[in-house]
């Protein structure tokens, strides 16, 4: 027994009475008994079923097999359909039946077979039911339970949706329903075949929708217009939140963090850098104009060696290329530029990227003290190996100038295509 | 750099109070702050007052029609000859920086600046000269192209001379050790870096068009 009801997805009709059997812990087989015995009592059980199959959710079908009755055009519920839930005698139910698609051609079948079993066994039992009522009925039954489908589907989505109707088939689904309800109305208040009558009514009947809708309109309008207006704001709400959740995370938290460490200027200069360039990042993104990997790549490495020493990398870019191999070596070296010039120099670097068809180009400047290249000793392999034997590896070059008023190390790196004509 | 005789009168436009406060304590002593602004009318009416030799103009301020420091500028169109203006921004972007300066600013520093650079800054635009930082510089190749060079002086492209100041410039480089770099004299580099400004002011240049297009500047 489950403690919430839904409809089976394993169902022959609408899955009323799997659910049903389900949620109070029998067998389906008896509930289906007990609903096509009780139709007998002036159909108590098919207003049940029907007020259930309204009101009772779908069981999720991802949760359920597949159903079986899906057909290829994503239309599974109208090959199942029947004019009168329940079938009580020309259609016994055969459990084996809800396991094998059953054919559009034999449910009318079956379901005209019911309708003219239904009025012989009327007819014996002495009631006096006559065609004129009875096949309006049966019509509008079929129009309600046809437009009724088609909300089943998307019931839950809402009915402003369910109404969009965005598919051929459920358009004409909902209109063929709706012509149905309409048509067999009509017939049952005018209780007769004859056609002038009929004409009449359907156009007095349209004159009167078209009037109601008329009068409806403006409030439709403004229903419409009201519904788009929330949705906005809605939007603008999210939008608004997703701000507010961005400067939470980032800045406020950067703010306690800077209040908390206000004793060290480092920290705190740190601290405010990384945001600024967090936020930065955040405000003017110019995705659209870099096209490359590589400027980016850049920014986060250089971005890196400022978290970690806390001085400032200021990186100018002019262009940007793709990042493959070699330019990927060219960013390891960079990085091991800055990490030099961040470390050693102590001051503030200046990263100048510039990529064009010739190559790319990057300068990495500090105004540290500098050092004398050829007085490192040659088991560091900071700059020797990671800079300068690397971009060699990979087809470049790299030159490293230092004076007392600073040091700068130039990289260059030619493009595939100019590498190639050289070579020629 | 030359110390005038007569210390520079300077106009700070700002709306933040604590920044403006900052930037006064931080300039050098030959540097005469007369008065504040913190609107664009505000701007407009000290800078009409006091007639100084440089406005500090932040690019992001309140009032006006909502364009900042631009209607600052063309507010003052007509002291344009005797006053300079000095573009100060936390912003980076381009279209902060390229629109002030197409405004007729002088020169584009960000608010991080020492107050020693910033003290230079001014004393550079008060001598009539331009400002570029890195990043200025940076966009301007970007919108000028790195290839090109003007056969004359020919409004559209940079010439190799220039091209080069503006990438030693974007490389970090102060004037002085460009034109230690170059071979050159500080007050060539000046002219060179007068000439592109010029140039990035005046130029419709197809390209430069496309380029502040792409940016959404135009």
């Amino acid at each position: 027994m489950s403690a919430k009801m839904y409809r089976s997805p394993k169902r022959m009709v609408a899955g009323v009475c799997g659910g049903l059997a389900q949620h109070l812990g029998i067998k389906v087989g008896l509930v289906r008994a007990i609903f096509i015995g009780t139709s007998f009592f002036f159909g108590a059980s098919l207003i049940f079923y029907a007020w259930l199959w309204l009101l009772v959710p779908m069981a999720d079908e991802r949760a359920g097999a597949p159903a079986p009755l899906v057909e290829a055009d994503g239309n599974p519920r109208l090959k199942l359909f029947r004019p009168a839930a329940g079938a009580p005698i020309a259609d016994t139910p055969h459990p084996e039946r809800s396991k094998t698609p059953v054919g559009f051609k034999e449910i009318a079948i079956g379901g005209g077979l019911f309708v003219v079993a239904f009025i012989l066994f009327g007819r014996q039992m002495g009631w006096n039911l006559q065609l004129g009522t009875l096949v309006p009925l049966l019509v509008i039954v079929l129009g309600a339970v046809l437009a009724w489908i088609q909300l089943d589907n998307t019931r839950r989505i809402g009915l402003l949706s369910a109404a969009k109707a965005d598919t051929p088939t459920a358009l004409l689904r909902l209109g063929g329903g709706i012509a149905l309800v309409i048509a067999g109305v009509i017939v049952m208040v005018t209780g007769s075949g004859s056609w002038p009558l009929l004409w009449a009514s359907i156009v007095a009947s349209l004159a009167v929708l078209a009037g109601v809708a008329l009068v409806l309109a403006p409030w439709a309008m403004k229903f419409w217009q009201e519904f788009q207006n929330e949705r906005a704001g809605r939007i603008r709400e999210t939008e608004r939140a997703e701000i507010a959740a961005h400067l939470h995370d980032s800045v406020l938290q950067t703010l306690a963090l800077i209040q908390k460490n206000a004793h060290s200027p480092s920290d705190v200069t740190r601290l405010a850098r990384a945001q600024e360039r967090e936020l930065r990042e955040w405000i003017y993104q110019d995705s659209a104009h870099n096209s490359g990997a590589l400027v980016e790549r850049v920014k986060a490495v250089c971005a890196e060696a400022e978290d970690l020493y806390g001085q400032a990398v200021e990186v100018v870019a002019v262009g940007d290329a793709e990042l493959t191999e070699h330019s990927s070596a060219l960013v390891q070296a960079v990085r091991e530029a800055v990490l030099n010039g961040v470390r050693h120099g102590g001051t503030a670097v200046s990263v100048y990227v510039e990529a064009g068809e010739k190559g790319v180009d990057v300068f990495v400047k500090d105004r540290g003290p500098g050092f004398d290249l050829t007085g490192v000793p040659t088991d560091r392999l900071g700059v020797r190996e990671s800079v300068v034997g690397r971009m060699q590896r990979n087809g470049g070059t790299a030159e490293i100038i230092s004076s007392a008023e600073g040091t700068e190390v130039r990289l260059h790196l030619p493009s595939e295509t100019s590498a190639n004509e050289e070579a020629k | 750099m030359t110390v005038p005789a007569t210390p520079i009168k300077v106009v700070i436009v700002d709306d933040h109070a604590i920044f403006r406060s900052g930037l006064k304590a931080d300039l050098a002593a030959d540097i005469d702050v007369q008065a504040e602004a913190a609107t664009v009318e505000e701007a407009i009416a000290a800078v009409h007052a006091v007639q100084p030799d440089v406005v500090l103009l932040d690019v992001h301020l309140p009032g006006g029609r909502g364009q900042g420091g631009r209607e600052v500028i063309a507010g003052c169109a007509a002291l344009l000859t005797g006053t300079k203006f000095l573009a100060l921004s936390v912003s980076d972007s381009a279209e902060d920086v390229v629109s002030v300066i197409r405004a007729g600013a002088r020169g584009y520093v960000t608010k991080s600046i020492s107050g020693s650079e910033i003290s230079d800054a001014v004393r550079r635009v008060a001598g009539g000269d331009a400002v570029f930082s890195p990043r200025l510089a940076g966009f301007v190749l970007d919108a000028f192209g790195t290839a090109e060079v003007a056969v004359e002086d020919e409004l559209d492209k940079l010439s190799a001379r220039e091209l080069e100041v503006m990438r030693l410039i974007a490389r970090g480089y102060s004037y002085k050790e460009v034109a230690k770099a170059l071979f050159i004299s500080i007050k060539t580099v000046e002219t060179h870096v007068s000439a592109v400004l010029r140039k990035l002011q005046l130029s419709s240049r197809h390209e430069l068009t496309r380029w502040a297009v792409d940016r959404r500047l135009l």
